[in-house]
């Protein structure tokens, strides 16, 4: 029901929008007033100079508005994205533009209706050339950013007036927390030198072979023991002894919210960031998800994805429902 | 800085000097802003921004600048608006000697905007007209160079080139649009400032003095300027008028200079009636121009009525009163930069004065000779005369006498103690005014009245008008003949009265003249009555069009059939440009039409969607006859337009030759098989 409603609105809204908006920019509003001006003395004083520069004035206005407006259609753009985009700092973003006739000057590129922030640019846009458009964006805040179109604005071809128009494109960015400093100490690790120190039967090694278990979702495949998966009918992974690694499994509190939820997952991406750089595995447990420990940029990058999905669990079961 | 960049900034440059051209030929910018402005232009064309480091510091001169026209401002010495003109090209001067930037740029080209309305309130030359387009040309694209520029990535190049064709286009849909605005936005008011006038360029020429002093070089015959426009009623037609416009006469020759006897007649008149006309007058529009310098009205020869005068300064214009003076001349009472007025005069043959009812210092000036006057003068004319008293043949005599015995020449170095003496006996040679002062003291010498007239010879045609020259100035003698007044009687020799400028010359300078004609007549001086005009020309031919002349122009079907053939051409030219334009086929693919074209009689199609490879493959699974055919031509098809080795010269040829000789003998073959299969009895089930 209440994603029906959404839907509506955005169709309401989108329907009352205006396709293309108008901006005057500063150096226009100045010529506005100049053509204003002018034409004051030309009815006030009936010099037929006077006229003629008006008449120009008024002209190039009524060019500038064809020739913005020729520069802005046909326009087709899809989303390149981006690898990483961490709340709070500026992200590499890249759009794929072209058109299939005529020329473009002078684009300018951003999402629409978003809180992300900054655009890029493109000078020239030949006919039939995908151009792609690199942007450093920033978004303020951690998580799931629904994006519905793209803004493309033009000052072509004096400068005068920024004519944007919006093209509809559904996406969705994930943005993870906000990359800090961890304050914090990560607390005991479930196995290693503390407590368990020392104790060499530590998974994932490179070492002599440990054990078998279940191969478990997200991991490695290469570790998989084909010949004994083949005898059971399931996949077995072999594990390995390592000498210095260590496991932690951080948790995200239950209960947490607004800034504090912030906060906890901002550290808790620190954290997770500082012990898979050393080497160490890392898991992570919140209300409803638990990730097993695992090493490695890919595990950073799963429990970031799982910080940033924490407290828009409604948004990623639509957005699963959807894929 | 990219080459995209500089000439951005060059041509930001160069509009904003155009824009403050179109205010400086107006003339009437003080001159070391002038100065100033040039410099400033020069600098930033040669990339020297001065005030790039000290903007603000450098921005306290334009406080200098200012204060100093205030001064002239209050103190009468400048306009107001010229004043504000002033200030606005030295801001742009400043703004270019600054460091290039956006805001800088925005700023020029602002600036230059205002300067072009300044320009437009102080002048209305065709130069300014001029100034204006290219102002707007040269900044579009500047502008747009700069809005391209602000969206390319650093270090990536400018596309000027891609940049200026849909800029053209632009540009000039705009000046079109702006001359369907000036035509069509209704004129609210009627233009009740009147024209303005611009000294124009270079000091004025002619003008008038209280005397004339024989001797020196004629400099002014060379001079090519147009100093007079008139429109004569009736329209006599010709392309070349050679007509005598008077500006006045001259009595007493003292041996050096001709002065006047008397002095104002009339103080102060609106209307001045020289003399009585009767029906047959000739109307007169006259304009003299900035040019011409003086106060003294210009009328065709004998001017009979003047009056309706105007006087045009540099802020409008305003009516004025004429005075009269000895001499029959007529002054406009108040200065200005250019007059226009109307004359009436009388038909050419004689002046219709009586000597009785002239005032009597003139009549006793007509027959003064200066006392030192050679005697040779009075021997040479009674000698030329050998008797003849009738005024009119005497002047006649000594005027053809003198063409024959003496030279024409603007060369006439130095002063001379008797110039008259010196030009009839020693040189034998001088200019108008000396042929015109030797013909009319032989005159008298004789005892004939007759006394020296000024102003202009000839009258070119420009448009529907005459225009006069500086060089057209001349100098010639009015004879009183009994019963026809004062008769003009010319010793100048014919080839020598009109101005002796280059021709080459006189023709552009008479090319522009015609081009400002109609800039002033289409543009300067349009009104809501030409609007009236055009609308009612849209809605039906003007009224009596067919009685009156006709029209130079093509009719508006001539018009229509050519704007008719223009966008044929126009359709044309896009159609040819699309076919030249469009992607060709590839050889390969060329081939592939070919193989399917021998491949019909063998009734063999291909599917929809099925490429000559399927259909290949399609044939050698069903066991084709022709598929061993087919098959080496499907491969070099496949090897020529995807495997980057192209069919050979000829190679084509050869396959399709192969392919089609499989073909026809397998299309005999299945109709050998087909007649078999009829003639084979069937059996018939019973």
């Amino acid at each position: 029901m209440n994603l029906r409603l959404k839907q509506r609105r955005a169709r309401l809204r989108a329907w009352l929008r205006p396709p293309r908006t108008l901006k005057v920019t500063r150096i226009g509003r100045t010529y506005l007033v100049v053509t204003f001006g002018v034409g004051l003395g030309a009815l006030n004083t009936g010099n037929n100079l006077l006229y003629l520069l008006l008449g120009l004035l008024l002209s190039m206005v009524v060019v500038s508005g064809v020739l913005s407006e020729r520069c802005i259609r046909d326009i087709s753009v899809r989303r390149v994205g981006t690898d990483a985009a961490f709340a709070g700092e500026p992200f590499a973003f890249r759009w794929a533009v072209s058109r299939k006739q005529g020329h473009a000057f002078a684009l300018t590129f951003s999402e629409a209706d978003s809180p992300l922030l900054g655009g890029g640019g493109v000078g020239y846009l030949p006919a039939n050339v995908e151009h792609v458009v690199r942007a450093n964006l920033t978004a303020p805040r951690r998580g799931p950013l629904r994006m519905t179109g793209v803004r493309v604005t033009t000052t072509w071809p004096l400068g005068l007036f920024a004519k944007t128009r919006v093209l509809p494109l559904e996406g969705l960015l994930l943005v993870y927390p906000k990359r800090t400093y961890a304050c914090q100490e990560p607390g005991d690790a479930e196995r290693g030198p503390v407590g368990d120190s020392g104790n060499p039967r530590r998974n994932d090694g490179s070492g002599d072979v440990t054990g078998l278990r279940e191969l478990a979702e997200g991991e490695d495949a290469r570790r998989i023991h084909w010949l004994k998966s083949a005898s059971t009918g399931k996949l077995l992974r072999v594990e390995r002894e390592r000498e210095e690694r260590r496991t932690w499994v951080l948790t995200v509190e239950a209960g947490l919210a607004g800034d504090a939820l912030e906060r906890r997952c901002e550290e808790v991406a620190a954290l997770a960031h500082r012990l898979l750089d050393e080497g160490h595995e890392v898991g992570l447990n919140t209300t409803d998800r638990r990730l097993r420990s695992g090493a490695g940029s890919a595990q950073e990058k799963r429990i970031l994805r799982a910080l940033a999905w924490l407290g828009f669990e409604g948004a990623r079961e639509e957005e699963e429902e959807a894929a | 800085m990219t080459k995209g960049s500089r000439l951005r900034l060059v041509l930001r440059d160069v509009a904003s000097g155009c824009a403050f051209a179109s205010m400086a030929v107006s003339g009437q910018l003080p001159l070391w802003t002038l100065g100033l402005y040039g410099v400033a232009l020069v600098a930033a064309l040669a990339g020297k921004r001065l005030f790039a480091r000290r903007a603000k510091l450098t921005a306290l001169l334009l406080l200098g600048v200012a204060a100093v026209l205030a001064v002239n401002v209050t103190s009468g010495a400048l306009n107001l608006v010229v004043a504000a003109c002033a200030f606005a090209g030295l801001i742009s001067a400043h703004r270019l000697l600054s460091a290039p930037d956006a805001a800088t740029d925005g700023q020029v080209h602002l600036s230059g905007l205002l300067m072009v309305a300044g320009g437009a309130a102080l002048s209305g030359e065709l130069v300014y007209g001029l100034f204006l387009v290219a102002f707007s040309v040269l900044s579009s694209v500047s502008m747009a160079l700069g809005v391209v520029e602000a969206a390319v990535p650093e270090g990536e190049p400018v596309p000027v080139r891609a940049v200026l064709r849909p800029l053209a286009t632009g540009v000039t849909f705009a000046v079109a649009g702006a001359m369907a605005f000036f035509i069509l936005f209704p004129r609210l008011n009627w233009n009740m400032t009147g024209p303005r006038a611009a000294p124009g360029l270079g000091p004025a020429t002619t003008g008038f003095s209280n005397t004339v002093r024989l001797g020196g070089a004629g400099t002014i015959k060379d001079n090519p300027r147009i100093v007079l426009r008139a429109t004569l009623s009736p329209d006599p037609g010709g392309d070349a008028l050679n007509a005598y416009w008077v500006g006045r006469t001259y009595d007493i020759f003292d041996g050096l200079e001709w002065t006047n006897a008397g002095g104002v007649r009339r103080e102060r008149e609106p209307l001045l009636t020289l003399r009585p006309g009767g029906d047959n007058l000739i109307h007169q529009r006259v304009e003299l121009l900035p040019a011409y310098g003086g106060r003294t009205l210009i009328a065709l020869e004998t001017p009979s009525r003047l009056g309706n005068a105007v006087a045009n300064g540099s802020t409008g214009s305003r009516r004025t009163f004429l005075q009269e003076l000895a001499g029959g001349e007529a002054r406009f009472l108040e200065a200005g930069l250019s007059y226009s007025y109307e004359a009436y005069s009388l038909p050419p043959g004689g002046s219709g004065d009586t000597f009785r009812r002239l005032p009597s210092v003139e009549q006793d000036a007509l027959l003064a000779l200066p006392e030192a006057l050679d005697p040779r003068v009075s021997q040479t004319a009674a000698r030329v005369l050998n008797g003849e008293r009738e005024p009119l043949a005497a002047a006649q005599k000594l005027a053809a006498w003198l063409q024959r015995e003496h030279a024409y020449t603007l060369e006439l170095s130095g002063e001379r103690e008797d110039p008259l003496a010196d030009f009839l006996f020693e040189r034998k040679a001088g200019h108008c005014e000396h042929f015109a002062t030797a013909l009319t003291l032989m005159l008298r010498t004789q005892g004939i009245r007759a006394r020296l007239a000024t102003g202009f010879f000839g009258g070119e045609r420009v448009n529907d008008g005459y225009v006069l020259r500086a060089g057209d100035a001349h100098a010639w003698t009015h004879v009183l003949v009994p019963e026809r007044g004062f008769v003009t009687v010319d010793a100048t020799p014919p080839a020598h009265r009109p101005s002796q400028g280059s021709r080459l010359l006189q023709r552009l300078l008479g090319l522009y003249e015609a081009l400002e004609s109609r800039w002033r007549n289409s543009v300067v001086d349009y009104s809501f009555r030409d609007q009236v005009d055009v609308a009612r020309a849209l809605v039906r031919p003007p009224k009596g069009s067919e009685s009156t002349e006709r029209s130079r122009l093509p009719p508006p079907r001539a018009w229509g059939a050519a704007l008719l053939a223009g966008m044929v051409v126009y359709a044309a030219w896009r159609l040819v440009t699309r076919l030249v334009g469009r992607p060709r086929p590839h050889e390969a693919t060329r081939f592939v039409d070919l193989v399917e074209a021998v491949l019909l009689p063998a009734r063999l199609f291909r599917a929809e969607g099925e490429t000559l490879e399927d259909l290949d493959a399609r044939l050698a699974r069903e066991g084709h006859p022709l598929a061993p055919a087919l098959a080496p031509a499907t491969r070099r098809y496949l090897e020529a337009r995807f495997g980057g080795r192209p069919l050979r010269q000829g190679e084509a040829e050869q396959l399709i030759r192969a392919l089609q000789r499989a073909v026809t003998a397998h299309v005999r073959l299945e109709a050998q098989r087909a007649r078999a299969a009829a003639a084979e009895p069937r059996a018939r089930a019973s």
